[in-house]
């Protein structure tokens, strides 16, 4: 009997496509249509408006409000770094001694002496936009400052997602079974892209927005987090796209479920590279870091652009396959979610499963067990 | 991305659903957030089946509550009679709507039944004695008569219904449920109840639908 399966894209290897680079503020940009670029060279510059941060340092000395402008250690109007000295209290033998310093660069603008807020103005700061990949350059759009490379990439399909597309450093944050808790984000992980293990905790979530991570790549998430960042829906595919200040793809499913070793290994080789991410497609692109993807990149023609608009054509499931011995399979559903193996047999008659239900059943051989899973609860590959 | 069949394609608003109202039709109870993943996972992959006999029963609570936030809503008839009744529950015709599709993943009819008597019989307002019979029809592109249920109103506490069906005699008592068999097309009954009525008398005889389900007596409401 024939047993047909649906066919998941999961990783798609050195596609030629078109990447967007976008100036973070206004500023100019310097290349030009047609123009080679490699990934350290600088196509524009940008500055950023100036903005502020408020402190409550009457609660983070542990002081009243008033007694907060004595332990300022440098005048209002004064500029000031990050990392330098904002504030001492002197503590006694038993401590209460507490030292805080900038977490930005600006200039102490004001102190609110009956809450003990102190607010930051920031410093004008110039961004240079690195090109970040191998490519020719297609649109120079300079009223949206953004440029449009075609380049050529890995392309990673995750389950879902959320947040408009963003890039930035990979880093991996350990096992790809591990569980992320606040405690793994540190403040030098901004405008990274962090790959977690099984599941991102809400606190990691909340503590990669205020860190400034740039997005998160996790194989499970809680149903409840998910729902808190994508208007309280779970509909597959999803209608409308939302953003809660970092991007995020979801690898496998929901709960607590490992990323599939297929994508751990690819995204492990991309540790401190540039790459870019897209929640809301649930696509991740990692630009290919050799040099001679440029003779593919300048032999291959892509279809022409609409309004300079970058829209890219995505999709994972690609038709269903007949099952058959030797391919690679995933397992969906609730038991097994997201173990990876190869199919090694297929029953030729029904089973009666514990829960009541019958299937064919398939021998799936991972990589540490064999599994026997209903050919319904498996997709195959690609 | 083509939609992939599955026990809960016909619904759309599967994660509106409360997980406390999930978890009352468990035991044990399992953490709620737990329950949610597992629910998120059957909308993500619609097509896998449950394996384990825990999850077969999260999956038919889960399907309760999907018949209870689907089923008719009072005032649905006089707003829009023109359109019918609800795809699950025929008021009108006093029929109870089961796609076969559902079959492929809850094998056994009798709990396949017994949910959607559940979540749309059970706590239902009867506002005439009509509603003490139901035909059970499995929906397909020809429909199929498997049985009918039929829910005798006690008066208090220790009612009892004695029922007659193809020369055998079965006594159901208040808040117990009962299927009897009846293969044949029409089956002839019987019954007599102590404290309690059916069809709005105490002692009748009438025919009633059969099938390869049967008769399913469900003296569980008051």
């Amino acid at each position: 009997m024939k047993h047909l399966a649906p066919l998941r894209m999961r990783v798609e290897k050195d596609v030629i496509t078109r990447v967007a680079r976008v100036l973070v503020g206004k500023g100019v940009l310097n290349v030009s249509v047609g123009q080679q670029v490699t990934p350290p060279e600088i196509i524009g510059m940008a500055t950023i408006s100036a903005g502020f941060r408020t402190l409550d340092l009457s609660t983070l000395l542990s002081v009243s409000p008033q007694e907060v402008e004595k332990l300022l250690v440098k005048k209002i109007g004064q500029r000031i770094y990050k990392g330098e000295l904002l504030a001492f209290k002197k503590g006694w033998l038993i401590g209460g001694k507490k030292v805080l310093t900038s977490p930005t660069d600006g200039v102490l603008d004001f102190l609110n002496n009956k809450t003990g807020e102190l607010k930051i103005a920031f410093l004008p700061k110039k961004v240079n936009l690195p090109a970040g990949v191998y490519g020719i350059v297609e649109v120079v759009d300079k009223e949206r400052g953004q440029v449009i490379i075609r380049t050529q990439v890995t392309r990673i399909y995750g389950m879902f997602g959320s947040g408009r597309s963003r890039d930035g450093i990979l880093h991996i944050l350990g096992k790809k079974d591990g569980l992320i808790s606040k405690s793994a984000i540190q403040t030098e992980y901004d405008d990274c892209v962090l790959v977690g293990g099984s599941l991102f905790f809400k606190d990691a979530i909340s503590a990669c927005i205020s860190a400034g991570v740039n997005g998160i790549i996790t194989g499970g998430i809680d149903a409840k987090d998910y729902k808190g960042m994508a208007g309280g829906r779970l509909v597959f595919p999803k209608k409308l796209d939302n953003d809660i200040g970092t991007s995020i793809v979801v690898c496998e499913g929901f709960g607590s479920v490992p990323i599939g070793t297929d994508i751990f290994e690819i995204l492990s080789g991309y540790e401190g590279k540039f790459v870019f991410i897209d929640g809301n497609k649930a696509l991740i692109s990692l630009p290919s870091p050799l040099s001679s993807s440029l003779v593919k990149i300048k032999n291959t023609k892509l279809p022409e652009l609409q309004n300079n608009d970058l829209i890219l054509d995505v999709g994972q499931i690609k038709g269903d396959l007949e099952l058959k011995s030797g391919l690679k399979v995933r397992v969906v559903g609730n038991s097994y979610l997201g173990e990876q193996g190869k199919l090694v047999a297929i029953n030729d008659s029904l089973t009666l499963l514990p829960s009541g239900a019958r299937d064919y059943l398939v021998t799936v051989e991972t990589a540490r067990r064999k599994i026997q899973v209903p050919v319904a609860n498996l997709e195959i590959m690609v | 991305m083509p939609r992939l069949t599955g026990l809960f394609d016909s619904f759309d608003n599967l994660d509106q659903i409360s997980m406390e109202a999930i978890a009352s039709w468990l035991k044990p109870v399992p953490q709620l957030n737990q329950l949610e993943d597992y629910l998120a996972n059957k909308i993500l992959y619609p097509q896998a089946i449950s394996l384990t006999e825990p999850d077969m029963q999260i999956d038919l609570s889960i399907l309760r509550e999907a018949l209870r936030m689907n089923g008719p809503k009072p005032g649905f008839q006089k707003n829009n009679a023109l359109l019918g009744d609800n795809p699950f529950l025929n008021v009108t015709l006093r029929k109870i709507l089961i796609p076969v599709k559902f079959l492929n993943f809850v094998p056994d009819l009798m709990s396949l039944t017994l949910v959607f008597i559940d979540a749309l019989l059970l706590s239902r307002e009867k506002k005439d004695y009509f509603q003490d019979l139901w035909t059970i029809v499995l929906t397909n592109n020809i429909d199929e008569i498997v049985g009918s249920i039929l829910l005798p109103q006690f008066d208090g506490s220790g009612g009892v219904m004695n029922l007659e069906l193809q020369s055998k005699n079965y006594e159901i008592r208040q808040g117990n449920l009962m299927l009897v068999p009846c293969p044949k097309d029409r089956c002839e009954i019987a019954y007599k109840l102590q404290k309690g009525k059916l069809l709005g008398k105490k002692e009748n005889a009438f025919e009633i639908y059969g099938g390869k389900l049967g008769l399913v007596i469900d003296g569980r409401s008051a």
